[in-house]
């Protein structure tokens, strides 16, 4: 699709900018979304082209801000419900739970 | 019950899971054919760049034949069929304001391109 | 969206309450290995992997064998693949490999406009640079430009090269020996070359005060 992912050439995004001694992962949750996309993979419900297409399929505006592992949240997210691994009410119930849980309102 | 164990798991990061196939399917081009980046614009998943779409290059190498990525998001099929290495000249992408000698190598299956 | 914390010289605090979006990472992961989908064991030995096994200390090693052994270079250059797994490195997003060369002659630069694909087990994952629109967008558009921005100029004659990775194929760029390094020993060497070198924003040169 002719999405923003589509890069290439595009001007007007400014600086490269650069973190001196980057960890892998600035937060733990990074690398779990990462340890969680592969896990699910596993059952053979998607394949790596159709989960580099989730990602494509985000609205511009979320895309470009999103960080690259925001992105892949909601990309496991979609895959998983397209999927028919999780639904979206059992996805936001968990989530609200947790919140509920941990004194976040 | 879940099916990625660590054992699994180390097995997936280290051996991966390749998209060549050992599979003989003709190849409709060979290095040095001069070829012309389709113009298509495919409303699913493509890994044909924009930038490229309707630009002339030269096969500079054959990989050999990987899954097509266009069928296979949609769960269609892997169509595999051969994948190139395809130099374009900078100026030839970017105009006449791009320098001279420079050049960008994009990796393009056999479905993206025409003879030129 | 919550931030990622990444401008920020952030440590794990673990007396401060979780961000919205790591609450939502631990809320989908509980109901996922609830419903068996997936072992948090396996989860961890997943991110334990990415964090301290696999790096560019693998691709360094595989630069300065190709530099020290002819015959090794040569096998590089026939089967990226066969030779980078000879050092033991191999697997996802590294399961077809190419090495290109630099040369007085020519720059080589490596970029994935349309996502982030890198080769993984011979860098590890990629630094958020890379995977970044300013990088993406330019790398193919203005290559002598990005290079500049990270500190290198090239003489106009040399030809620079941008592999986008569009397919699987995976790019590891084997930057030029620098001079005076003659008498270093493969340890040695491979200390010299910095993860930017084996993606082409850098040269490698003879002091070197990271080992990124």
């Amino acid at each position: 699709m002719n999405g923003i992912h589509d890069m290439g050439g595009m001007d007007g995004f400014g600086p490269i900018e650069r973190e001196a001694d980057e960890p892998v992962f600035h937060e733990a949750w990074e690398g779990r979304v990462l340890a969680l996309t592969r896990a699910c993979g596993a059952w053979g419900k998607w394949n790596i082209d159709k989960s580099r297409s989730g990602i494509e399929q985000m609205p511009p505006e979320d895309y470009l801000r999103a960080s690259y592992y925001e992105k892949w949240l909601w990309r496991l997210e979609k895959l998983l419900v397209d999927a028919g691994m999780v639904t979206r009410e059992e996805i936001e119930r968990r989530n609200a739970e947790m919140k509920h849980a941990t004194g976040v309102s | 019950m879940p099916l990625l164990t660590i054992e699994l798991a180390h097995r997936l990061i280290t051996e991966g899971r390749t998209a060549k196939r050992e599979i003989a399917v003709p190849a409709k081009f060979k290095p040095g054919d001069a070829v012309l980046a389709r113009n298509i614009h495919p409303k699913g998943h493509t890994r044909i760049p924009r930038y490229v779409r309707g630009k002339r290059g030269i096969v500079e190498r054959d990989h050999g034949v990987f899954v097509f990525p266009d069928t296979n998001a949609e769960l269609a099929g892997e169509k595999p069929q051969h994948v190139y290495s395809v130099r374009f000249a900078g100026r030839d992408l970017w105009g006449p304001a791009a320098p001279t000698g420079d050049a960008i190598y994009i990796d393009l299956w056999d479905d993206y391109l025409d003879p030129a | 969206m919550s931030e990622s914390g990444r401008k920020d010289n952030h440590h794990h605090r673990h007396d401060a309450p979780l961000s919205d979006t790591a609450l939502r990472v631990k809320a989908l992961e509980s109901l996922l290995a609830e419903k068996g989908l997936v072992d948090p064991a396996a989860l961890d030995a997943i991110v334990e992997t990415y964090e301290k096994k696999i790096g560019p200390r693998n691709g360094a090693r595989v630069v300065a064998r190709a530099w020290i052994d002819p015959a090794y270079k040569s096998r590089l250059q026939m089967n990226a693949t066969a030779a980078i797994a000879e050092l033991g490195y191999s697997g996802l997003q590294g399961e077809d490999m190419l090495v290109v060369e630099n040369t007085s002659a020519i720059h080589n630069l490596v970029v994935c406009t349309l996502c982030s694909c890198y080769p993984v087990p011979v860098l590890g994952l990629p630094p958020v640079w890379y995977k970044s629109a300013p990088y993406r967008a330019r790398a193919v558009r203005d290559p002598r430009g990005v290079l500049k921005e990270f500190g290198l100029e090239l003489p106009e004659a040399t030809e620079v090269r941008v592999w986008d990775s569009t397919a699987e194929l995976r790019y590891l760029v084997l930057p030029e020996r620098p001079p005076g390094s003659e008498g270093m020993n493969e340890n040695a060497l491979a200390a010299l070359v910095s993860r930017d070198a084996m993606i082409g924003t850098a040269k490698v040169v003879l002091t070197r005060k990271v080992t990124p």
